[in-house]
């Protein structure tokens, strides 16, 4: 059975992007265009991974990933960051500094856009392994 | 004294202006006798001897003179007896009338008594009877009172007399012979009895022998006091020459020593008579002297030391205005100028200076004090002095010289020069540094500012800071210059002040002023307008933030690009047309959302001429409204148009207007989509003509703004989108507004949404072409 990606995007090209190389390589998925919707569809739809965009209106990647720690129900779901930032263009926005600073898990892979497909397809396939 | 007169007759020239002869032995010999005789041994011994002498003889003289007398009167006396026994014995021979008798008589006394001559007359003065041998002729002559005057008068005085005669050595009695009872009644006797006297005997006595006697004595007597006088002389010299000359002479010798300058004598034993007292009360004097001509010496040496080594100039300068004296410090400086005038010296002049201190002095003995420059020989050494003068007095308590004492203040004038200049150079700085400064007192009231703070705040002397600065009428809080006075360090703080109608950023920095005891008297403030600094700061901080938006936007649209590219080739491959149709639509928008970056950086960053032409605002409103309403509602927002379609035409440019018009929905959009609120939102796309203007306004009831974003919102790459937005937008919709000469202004609450208007005046074709 394959295995079902959450995509989380504010973004549509990103979502139809993501989706069709997912299908491609043999994953079912499921989109969400913010931080609240990505939590009632990762609750309701229970994806063995999530893929993550860092800024979203409503909530933000950054939000939803808390939630997602939080709850016993979620916290264990794989989930790869996609962000438009680098850390060097705004350290501000430097989201490993802000996991390690709350010593909260970090996700399993950041993947950096524009998405490099062979890269994002190797993380997701490590992180279900 | 004799030879000296003698010696200057002779001399024809005594001024000495001729050669002088060498001077004769006697001359040579003149000036030992001369101090012989002046010696005090000679003085003594030679008129003590004199004296002694002179009363010797003057003593035997005395004796010989009463010794002579009483012989002669002893003489007289014999004789007297003599001729009373002579008479006798010739009475007794007349009695006898014996004339022979009487003759021998008187022949036999004359040979043996020792008589020289034995006379007797007869009262008419025949001489009767003489003991002359052979004299008989003589018998019968008459002795007259001229030939003897002994014999006159006899009648009337019958007494005895005598004289000398033969120049003293032949004593002459004469002795009366008075008629008695006897005679006057002898036959005869040839006499009457009337007669008183009868006759005279005449007896001459020599004296040889006695004057021999006394003329002996005499020269004994001589002998005896010349030899007193030499050995009393001689003694008296000898006693002086070894008694009384060798204290003399060692008194002599300590003075000439205490001349010289010796005050202290050896102690000496000089013995217990007077000379030795003088000597010791000599040697006391010697001594006293001795000790305050030390204690004199001493301070003179002192206060001459003083005077060369007091560390200013001093000098002694007399009435006709000569340096008598200067010490050290001068002549080592300035040369010695003892002898000049002092105007001469210190100026270079020919006459005393005007306003002169010495001259001061001079005329009312008081002191006085003057600032002089001094110029030396040449004008190498250029002194300032302060002088001040002194009087001082001699005996009469009048002004004799005056003392000069001069302190160069020449380093310290050119320090204060210095000083002057460098105050000079601080205050020129003071006043051009382009930045306010103002110093503050203690009371918060400006007592000093700069010419860039009269330009911009006006003359404010006076005048609490805080009234002139921001119109308080109490203290500021957290005010660097409190801060400052109480701890005496800098501070510093960045103030928003209302100034000329608007709002400037102020960065203000305050330094203590402190007076000598290091204690705050006054704050000086230094202030800068630093608005368009910050603005600037700001631009740039959003700006770092806006290139990280565009790349990320950049990042995003190639992300669609690939990602298009992606599903094309994905449906392709699959022969899935619907999959290949949603990949090329997303590389369509993605390259159009190049489109639209580049276009938006363009308009941000170039100065472009818009490029007007007559068209109807209407229709660009409309074109806008088209292209956003699927879009909006794709989002879930009700986009809703209020204008007509025809609005009546006028110079515009249209691609601007639908930019800026474009801008403002999506902004619209964004904020429906950011607020969190449920869907449906609502935006409303207005536009009307007033007159001859434009007014459009796109209202929306999302997130709405703070008035921090409402104040930044025209400002370049400021965003609130994050990475959705480049910041450029509003900024871009401005410059195009203003470039029509138009207005853009924005109502908002935070949570209940914003509108943006645009008020652009509509110009006639021909104005504008024109």
């Amino acid at each position: 059975m394959a295995k079902k990606i959450l995509v989380v995007d504010d973004e549509p090209d990103m979502v139809t992007f993501l989706c069709a190389l997912l299908e491609d390589n043999g994953y079912a998925t499921c989109t969400a265009v913010d931080g609240e919707e990505g939590m009632e569809r990762t609750k309701s739809e229970k994806p063995d991974l999530i893929s993550l965009d860092l800024l979203m209106p409503n909530k933000t990647g950054i939000k939803m990933y808390r939630e997602l720690k939080k709850d016993p129900e979620t916290k264990d779901i794989p989930v790869i960051m996609v962000t438009g930032f680098a850390k060097d263009d705004v350290p501000q926005m430097d989201f490993k500094k802000w996991i390690h600073e709350r010593a909260i898990k970090p996700p399993e892979a950041y993947i950096e856009k524009p998405v490099n497909k062979e890269v994002y397809l190797e993380s997701i396939k490590q992180a279900l392994m | 004294m004799n030879g000296l007169q003698r010696q200057r007759g002779e001399d024809p020239n005594p001024t000495g202006s001729f050669p002088v002869p060498t001077p004769p032995m006697w001359t040579i010999l003149s000036n030992p006798i001369k101090k012989f005789t002046s010696s005090l041994s000679f003085k003594l011994s030679f008129y003590a001897g004199f004296i002694m002498f002179l009363a010797v003889v003057a003593f035997a003289y005395h004796t010989i003179l009463t010794q002579e007398k009483s012989l002669l009167d002893e003489k007289i006396r014999a004789s007297i007896k003599d001729t009373e026994i002579i008479k006798a014995a010739v009475w007794n021979g007349m009695m006898s009338k014996d004339r022979q008798v009487i003759r021998e008589i008187v022949a036999a006394v004359g040979k043996e008594g020792g008589f020289r001559e034995i006379n007797i007359y007869d009262h008419r003065g025949a001489l009767h009877y003489t003991s002359r041998s052979g004299q008989s002729e003589d018998i019968g002559s008459v002795a007259t009172s001229s030939t003897n005057p002994l014999l006159a008068n006899l009648d009337s005085n019958a007494s005895l007399r005598y004289r000398f005669i033969d120049g003293g050595n032949i004593l002459n009695v004469v002795n009366p012979l008075n008629n008695s009872a006897g005679c006057a009644t002898a036959e005869c006797h040839a006499d009457p009895s009337l007669e008183k006297v009868l006759g005279a005997l005449e007896v001459n006595l020599p004296l040889q022998d006695l004057r021999k006697k006394i003329s002996d004595s005499r020269r004994n007597t001589l002998f005896f006091a010349i030899a007193l006088f030499l050995v009393v002389s001689s003694i008296l010299g000898l006693l002086v020459i070894f008694g009384v000359l060798p204290p003399i002479k060692r008194l002599q010798r300590n003075a000439r020593n205490m001349a010289k300058g010796h005050y202290a004598p050896a102690v000496a034993n000089y013995g217990s008579d007077e000379i030795a007292d003088l000597a010791r009360a000599f040697d006391d004097m010697s001594r006293e002297v001795n000790s305050r001509t030390t204690k004199l010496d001493q301070s003179r040496r002192f206060y001459k030391d003083l005077f060369h080594a007091v560390p200013c100039y001093l000098n002694i300068v007399d009435p006709d205005y000569r340096i008598v004296q200067a010490n050290r410090a001068f002549t080592d400086e300035f040369g010695d100028y003892t002898g000049s005038y002092c105007y001469q010296v210190f100026k270079g002049q020919d006459t005393p200076c005007l306003n002169c201190q010495v001259k001061k002095t001079f005329a009312d003995g008081l002191s006085h004090r003057g600032e002089q420059v001094w110029t030396s020989e040449g004008g190498t050494r250029k002194a300032h002095v302060v002088v001040h003068t002194s009087p001082i007095l001699d005996e009469d308590g009048k002004v004799s010289q005056v003392l000069e004492m001069s302190v160069d203040i020449t380093r310290l004038k050119n320090l204060q020069a210095q000083l002057e200049k460098k105050e000079q150079e601080f205050k020129t700085l003071f006043e051009n540094v382009p930045c306010y400064l103002s110093v503050v007192d203690k009371s918060y009231r400006i007592a000093f500012f700069n010419k860039r703070f009269v330009q911009d705040f006006g003359d404010c002397w006076g005048r609490h800071c805080y009234k002139a600065y921001k119109g308080r009428e109490t203290k500021c809080s957290n005010c660097p210059v409190e801060a400052t006075f109480a701890d005496g360090s800098t501070h510093s703080s960045e103030e928003l002040w209302h100034l000329n109608g608007s709002d400037r950023h102020i960065i203000l920095q305050t330094a203590p002023i402190l007076d000598e005891r290091g204690e705050v008297v006054a704050v000086m403030e230094m202030f800068n307008d630093i608005t368009e600094l910050r603005l600037l700061q700001d631009e740039l901080s959003t700006l770092g933030e806006t290139i990280a938006g565009m790349s990320h936007d950049v990042k995003n649209i190639l992300s669609g690009l690939e990602g298009g590219v992606y599903v094309v080739d994905s449906g392709l491959r699959q022969g899935r047309e619907e999959r290949v149709r949603q990949g090329w639509e997303m590389v369509k928008r993605n390259v159009e959302k190049v489109s639209d970056l580049v276009k938006d950086i363009l308009y941000a960053s170039k100065e472009r001429e818009p490029e007007y032409q007559e068209c109807d605002p209407g229709e660009i409103l409309s074109e806008v409204f088209d292209l956003y309403q699927g879009k909006a509602r794709d989002y879930g927002i009700e986009l809703a148009r209020d204008f007509e379609p025809r609005m009546g035409s006028g110079l515009l440019d249209p691609k601007g207007i639908h930019s800026a018009v474009s801008n403002l929905i999506a902004n619209a959009i964004s904020a429906c989509r950011s607020s969190g609120k449920p869907n449906p939102r609502h935006i409303i796309l207005h536009g009307s003509r007033i007159d001859t203007r434009l007014v459009i306004r796109v209202s929306d009831d999302g997130a709405g703004m703070s008035q921090e974003v409402r104040d930044n919102l025209f400002r370049k790459f400021y965003s609130t989108k994050g990475a959705k937005g480049t910041g450029l937008g509003l900024v871009v919709t401005r410059k195009i507004v203003e470039e029509h000469e138009g207005t853009i202004t924005v109502e908002s609450t935070q949570g209940e949404g914003a509108t943006f208007i645009i008020d652009i005046p509509l110009m006639r074709p021909e104005k504008k072409t024109a």
